[in-house]
């Protein structure tokens, strides 16, 4: 990934809940098509860490550049910034009252300015891409699992967001859910879509990542390629968590 | 007997037209109570948003220690109170209409029950939803009107209607404004304001009390 431009730039982050430090100090930087996961004890700050890139959390401390602004600066309109990061939930989080064409089509015309038309169009042909687009009248409380994290994650690219934050997404599903949600998440992957994904799929890590970050205690205790991360771990921690999930 | 039931009906529906007042006091009891829940949803909407915009961001602390207040004064004295307070010491040296007092102290009374049966079913909607709002790039009332308002009004709507059949059966005594003329209005009624103010603010500190227990046993 090298010589690519930068498009997250972390410096110091903190994070204090009242008493606990859940983020101690995060620096990384996310080159722009590099997909990113972080992987960790429960606990250990990685969604914290994700909610904060997009200051869903509000960090105490530190910096955000994203695409050269810093998010942290009190005087930009985060809301602007939020449009550009696209955020996957472990729940799914589609909106119940709306049909899963309304879920994928809210955002884009109030806030783009998108007329229904086109922005149905663009939902449609991206519905089409993960195969549901005969689910497109359909409620959320009328898909399965694996069909709803679908669809959110299709909401969110409706936004053409420059960076998907995923957090846990897989976690919530039933066993035989998982590989549909994983493989559309290959495919964005492989049209170099910007990705820092929080998960326990330690396979697909290895098999999508280009680059494995270990967190506990809110720290960044190593990064490394994935073959090096899971072939070679050099922290002690890292080698104790490995060889409990695998 | 046949003959006295139709006797008394006669007297007391026919005669001199009587059953006008029947109607007519339908058509009051209708017009009071529509405008009333207009004014109870505009008034509870607003406290409501209010309220939870204050639970969830920190902000509009001062609006909201003003909600408090209304919503303590409003529901721990009775609504007869209220309005023979509005009626005879807020307009007390005014002439006004009847109805437009009804309307008001009804509206402003019932604003304070929809308020706090709104504010419940923001409260019910699940913080996901929100954030999700909130990551596609919706700012907070957006977030608010398009995502979560929806979905709250949605559930208290078995609520709301209750508070409505309430409301209009309440607005039976609005009678009370015209017979009580006579009294004195201002130390009675506040008096009697201020003794079911006490009793109900000691009542809810007990209710207070068991809510938190309760919640300590759920963990």
């Amino acid at each position: 990934m090298n010589g690519k431009e930068s498009l997250i730039r972390v410096e110091d982050l903190k994070k204090e809940f009242v008493g606990v430090h859940a983020l101690n100090g995060v620096s990384v930087e996310i080159k722009r098509g590099e997909v990113v996961f972080v992987v960790g004890p429960s606990g250990s700050g990685k969604s914290t860490f994700l909610r904060c890139l997009n200051r869903l959390e509000d960090p105490t401390g530190g910096h955000i550049y994203f695409d050269g602004v810093d998010l942290m600066d009190g005087k930009i309109n985060i809301n602007k910034h939020r449009q550009k990061m696209g955020m996957v939930f472990q729940h799914f989080n589609l909106f119940p009252h709306m049909t899963v064409l309304k879920n994928m089509t809210i955002a884009p015309m109030k806030l783009q300015g998108t007329g229904k038309e086109e922005a149905e169009q663009e939902a449609m042909k991206l519905l089409e891409r993960v195969g549901l687009a005969d689910r497109a009248n359909a409620y959320p409380s009328q898909l399965s699992g694996g069909q709803k994290q679908r669809v959110a994650i299709v909401r969110a690219l409706c936004m053409k967001p420059e960076v998907m934050l995923f957090d846990e997404p897989t976690s919530a599903l039933d066993p035989e859910m998982v590989g549909e949600v994983l493989q559309v998440m290959g495919e964005l992957a492989k049209e170099n879509m910007t990705m820092v994904v929080v998960t326990h799929e330690m396979g697909f890590a290895r098999e999508v990542a280009h680059r494995v970050l270990f967190m506990a205690d809110g720290q960044i205790l190593e990064e490394a390629p994935p073959q090096e991360f899971f072939g070679n771990p050099k922290n002690e921690r890292l080698k104790a968590f490995l060889s409990k999930v695998i | 007997m046949l003959q006295e039931l139709q006797d008394k009906f006669y007297l007391n529906f026919i005669d001199d037209n009587r059953w006008a007042y029947l109607t007519n006091g339908l058509k009051t009891t209708l017009i009071v109570t529509l405008f009333a829940v207009l004014l109870g949803i505009a008034i509870g909407f607003l406290v409501a948003v209010v309220r939870s915009t204050c639970d969830k961001t920190g902000k509009l602390r001062i609006l909201n220690a003003l909600c408090k207040l209304y919503l303590t004064v409003i529901r721990g004295t009775p609504v007869v109170v209220q309005l023979l307070i509005i009626y005879f010491v807020i307009f007390g040296s005014v002439k006004i209409d009847k109805v437009f007092v009804a309307i008001l102290a009804f509206g402003l009374n019932s604003g304070a029950y929809v308020a706090e049966i709104i504010r419940s079913g923001i409260m019910s909607i699940d913080n996901g939803q929100f954030e999700a709002g909130r990551s596609l790039g919706f700012n907070y009332v957006q977030t608010m009107t398009y995502i979560v308002l929806p979905q709250a009004l949605k559930n208290v709507l078995p609520a709301l209607g209750n508070e409505f059949i309430v409301l209009l059966k309440e607005t039976s005594v609005a009678g009370y404004i015209i017979r009580s003329r006579t009294y004195d209005a201002f130390m009675p009624l506040i008096a009697v304001a201020l003794i079911y103010l006490v009793m109900v603010l000691a009542f809810s500190k007990l209710l207070n009390l068991l809510e938190r227990r309760l919640r300590n046993s759920e963990r």
